[in-house]
């Protein structure tokens, strides 16, 4: 299994080169086609056109599109993202500072999506033909036809202003300090300095933007393990069972959820991908300092090196979700170990 | 000694309107208690202080609309940020509440020669870290910084370019320095308190380096530095030793929020105890409740149509009749509550440049008789592009759209275009820009230089309405050193590029400060937000 899973990794780490090729040039030439100017936007008040040349010299943006490119791919391989014209320090400063909160954001989201999604799938199935099916499929429905960021706005009007349970603004209450940098991960820094009062106000500020991410995962997550649960109900393993005099829940849980739930797997990758986009408008809602809201500063003042950074990272997130996600999938399912021995 | 100048603020203050019990207020302390959330929170063991309303630890926290780029305050000229390096750095000279120069870190200064400016600095001065402030400071933060080599891919400090013209700084004791400039530079003294104008400690920068400077920065002003999380919240300490007497709130946080939506819940929550830039009529709406208070005010940004001579306004006429259509009254009062005076030059009403009395009046009248002229009308209407952004500053795009209508009635129709301030600001630069763009600009100081002198000069890289009638009248005054014959000049030009059609200044631009009553809070008129000024009422 092992073997099988290393073996998994390396391919999905060859196939994710062109990949990230692909990507970073059609990032890069899109944004290099608009009719937008980053030096002209940080023009101060003195500066001349010569001023504005020279500045153009100093970014390399006077140089042809291919050299620009091939210029700051050699310098992307020895891990330079080069410098932010709006921020003037390096992006890979400011990229180190942004992902965890974004890492931790998403994680979070994620567990809350997954099991709002598996538990709300469960429910359906277990409520099939009653009215909790009814109440469930048409909660699915509202989630999936409000957009993430409304969420947030929804969540904050809810369950932050007219019922103060908890707060949405940045990572910590005001009268709290940051704990010494150890990982950069606040949650995971707060545990070991043992802070219970900031863990427990760091988690209380991701609980609303990881919710409104996790609605725009959930409800499709309980749709496809309910679909999954009606086909595998019918199978004779299932029928056995019951004849076994086996209770209907057990059945459910530990017979027909293992084989059910490999099609949400599945999903839950694609969905875990998608989260990632859903971080800009939730992270600048929320005054969350993650990627998204440095993805917004960076559109805002068409920060290119920043935008190109960031654009990349999500895409190296969005591959190497997907690549847990088959070894997880390999590990659950006996079929593709099988298919991988030799005959 | 430069003019001091008021300006006409129209500012509303509902103190504490009774309105009977507020449903927001009855929300927030039945449901705390009887809430299933409550209880389920309650249940998990999450402190309640944790959700409390910040002031209740006299502390005070503000719900800011912008976050900094850097910690180094001579890189970067950002408008909106320069309220946050006044926390913790000085500047030479500062601004009374209605944007008149007052001392600072400069006692005195004059001009002895049209090359040459004097300035007297404070002796009992001190930086965060204790040491002292002296003329090397000075000299270091705004001649010798600007004159080191640039890194390989970096950027010089904008500093370097607004004081390009100091040729070197005298410093023949620790309380005098000597400029000296290469050319007059009668704006030196409002450059003094305007963007990116501030003094770092030579001795610390030179030891730490600017990396490690900017991570902990230290300053001579009110507040000290704790902590900083990009994009989140800056935390503060009042400076104790603070050369203008301690601030009277000790723990000041900044929350960075840019959304406005979240800013008005932070605030409507008790997460913030001030609100800076909320839309009017959440700011109006606010105000009528118990224990708020809501601020509206004109501040000295304007908003303007940033004109060229491009397609349809190449005749002065055409311009002439697009102003003479645009009833800004109307605007105001449909999009900012009226609180945005409306202006006929660029500049701010009261300001020194501001031609006393002078009024571009709304005339359809006239408006179509100059359109006749051309052979324009409704009926065969004069066509021309708009562009404006859409969401970059309060009500832009509506604001677009209603000039557009009122356009449309005189007979000239505008294809409104919505774009981003990238795009803009190149096609300002490539000299592309259509006949007209909304467009908003900030000018704390005030000065008209930074007004006209800027937004008019065809050399600038500001100007879009490039004119050789305008070159003669602005070059002499940007180096008139008598500033009385400047301001008069600045004046007169105003008024002059308005009545040629070469501008189409509309509005000065609207604050909005909402905070809870058990604060008194200072509004200057130049925008800032300086919580230094700040008190808790007792």
């Amino acid at each position: 299994m092992a073997f099988l899973a290393l073996q998994l990794l390396i391919k999905r780490a060859f196939l994710a080169v062109p990949i990230l090729l692909c990507v970073s040039a059609l990032v890069f030439l899109i944004l290099r086609l608009l009719p937008a100017d980053p030096i002209a936007m940080s023009l101060p008040p003195g500066a001349t056109q010569a001023d504005y040349d020279m500045m153009r010299i100093a970014f390399g943006l006077d140089r042809s599109l291919p050299e620009q490119y091939l210029i700051w791919l050699a310098k992307l391989l020895h891990g330079d993202f080069g410098g932010s014209i709006f921020f003037r320090r390096p992006v890979m400063e400011l990229i180190s500072k942004a992902l965890p909160a974004t890492l931790e954001l998403v994680s979070f989201g994620f567990m809350l999506g997954v099991l709002i999604g598996i538990s709300g799938g469960l429910g359906m199935f277990i409520t099939r033909g009653r009215w909790g099916e009814q109440v469930l499929d048409s909660s699915t429905t509202i989630m999936m036809a409000i957009p993430e960021f409304l969420w947030a706005i929804l969540l904050i009007l809810f369950l932050g202003v007219l019922l103060p349970v908890f707060p949405f603004i940045g990572r910590l209450a005001p009268d709290l300090t940051l704990p010494a940098s150890i990982t950069g991960f606040l949650l995971v820094d707060s545990a070991l300095s043992l802070r219970l009062d900031l863990l427990i106000s760091v988690l209380a500020h991701m609980m609303l933007p990881a919710l409104a991410l996790a609605i725009g995962i959930a409800p499709l997550l309980m749709r496809v393990l309910r679909s999954s649960l009606l086909e595998t109900i019918h199978e004779d393993y299932v029928t056995q069972a019951r004849l076994r005099g086996i209770s209907e829940n057990r059945i459910v849980i530990r017979h027909a959820f293992p084989n059910a739930a490999l099609p949400t797997l599945s999903l839950i990758g694609v969905q875990g991908g998608f989260m990632f986009g859903g971080t800009v408008l939730v992270e600048m809602i929320f005054a969350y300092p993650g990627l998204g809201n440095l993805m917004i500063d960076a559109v805002r003042n068409h920060d290119l090196p920043v935008i190109q950074a960031v654009a990349l990272i999500y895409c190296v997130l969005v591959l190497g979700i997907n690549a847990v996600v088959d070894v997880i999938y390999l590990a659950v399912n006996p079929r593709l170990r099988l298919k991988g021995r030799p005959a | 000694m430069r003019c001091s100048f008021h300006f006409t603020s129209n500012i509303i203050t509902r103190n504490e309107l009774e309105r009977g019990l507020l449903m927001t207020d009855f929300n927030r302390r039945q449901l705390m208690t009887l809430g299933a959330g409550a209880a389920a929170l309650a249940g998990l063991g999450v402190p309640l202080d944790v959700l409390a309303q910040a002031s209740a630890k006299g502390q005070l926290t503000i719900g800011f609309p912008a976050d900094l780029p850097t910690w180094d305050p001579n890189a970067r000229t950002l408008a909106a940020v320069q309220s946050l390096y006044k926390l913790i750095f000085d500047q030479p000279l500062a601004q009374n509440e209605d944007a008149s120069v007052r001392p600072s870190l400069v006692t005195k200064y004059a001009f002895t020669s049209p090359k040459t400016l004097e300035l007297d600095l404070r002796t009992d001065v001190v930086f965060h870290d204790g040491s002292a402030m002296t003329s090397e400071d000075f000299k270091y933060s705004f001649f010798e910084r600007q004159q080191q080599p640039v890194p390989q891919g970096g950027r010089k400090l904008d500093t370097s370019f607004i004081w390009r013209k100091v040729t070197g700084i005298e410093t023949p004791t620790p309380s005098k320095a000597i400029m000296t400039f290469s050319e007059p530079m009668p704006s030196a003294v409002a450059w003094l308190y305007f963007l990116a104008s501030f003094v770092v400690p030579k001795a610390h920068l030179e030891k730490v380096g600017v990396e490690e400077f900017t991570k902990k920065p230290i300053g001579t002003g009110p507040y000290q530095f704790v902590e900083y999380q990009q994009g989140a919240r800056l935390v503060l300490v009042a400076n104790e030793k603070y050369w203008g007497g301690a601030p009277k709130i000790k723990n000041v946080t900044i929350e960075f929020i840019r959304d406005p939506t979240a800013r008005v819940a932070a605030f409507e929550s008790k997460r913030v105890d001030v609100a800076i830039d909320v839309p009017i009529r959440e700011a109006q709406r606010l105000g009528t409740q118990t224990g708020v208070t809501t601020s509206i005010y004109p501040i000295t940004d304007i908003v303007l149509l940033q004109i060229t001579k491009n397609g349809g306004f190449a005749d002065d006429k055409a311009r002439l009749a697009a102003h003479h259509a645009i009833d800004k009254a109307a605007i105001s009062k449909a999009l900012f509550g009226g609180f945005a005076p409306t202006i006929s030059v660029p500049a701010a009403l009261g300001s020194p440049g501001y031609p006393t009395g002078y009024e571009f009046k709304f005339d359809t009248a006239k408006s179509t008789a100059l359109l006749k002229e051309l052979g324009f009308g409704p009926d065969k209407p004069l066509k021309i592009k708009l562009a404006s952004t859409n969401g970059v500053f309060p009500n832009d795009f509506d604001t677009a759209r209603a000039i557009v209508q009122m356009w449309k009635k005189v007979g000239i129709e505008a294809e409104l275009e919505a774009i981003e301030t990238s795009v803009y600001q190149e096609r300002l630069r490539a000299g592309t820009l259509p006949e007209a763009t909304l467009f908003s600009w900030g000018n704390a100081a005030a000065d008209p230089e930074f007004y006209g002198g800027y937004l008019l000069d065809p050399k600038s890289i500001f100007s879009a309405f490039k004119s050789d009638e305008l070159a003669p009248k602005i070059q002499p005054l940007l180096i008139e050193t008598d500033e009385a014959k400047r301001l008069s000049g600045y004046k007169e030009f105003h008024q002059f590029a308005a009545e040629r059609g070469f501008t189409i200044a509309l509005f000065q631009t609207v604050k909005t400060v909402v905070h809870t009553n058990n604060l008194n809070i200072v509004k200057h008129v130049n925008g800032h937000i300086l919580p230094q000024t700040y008190s808790f009422k007792s």
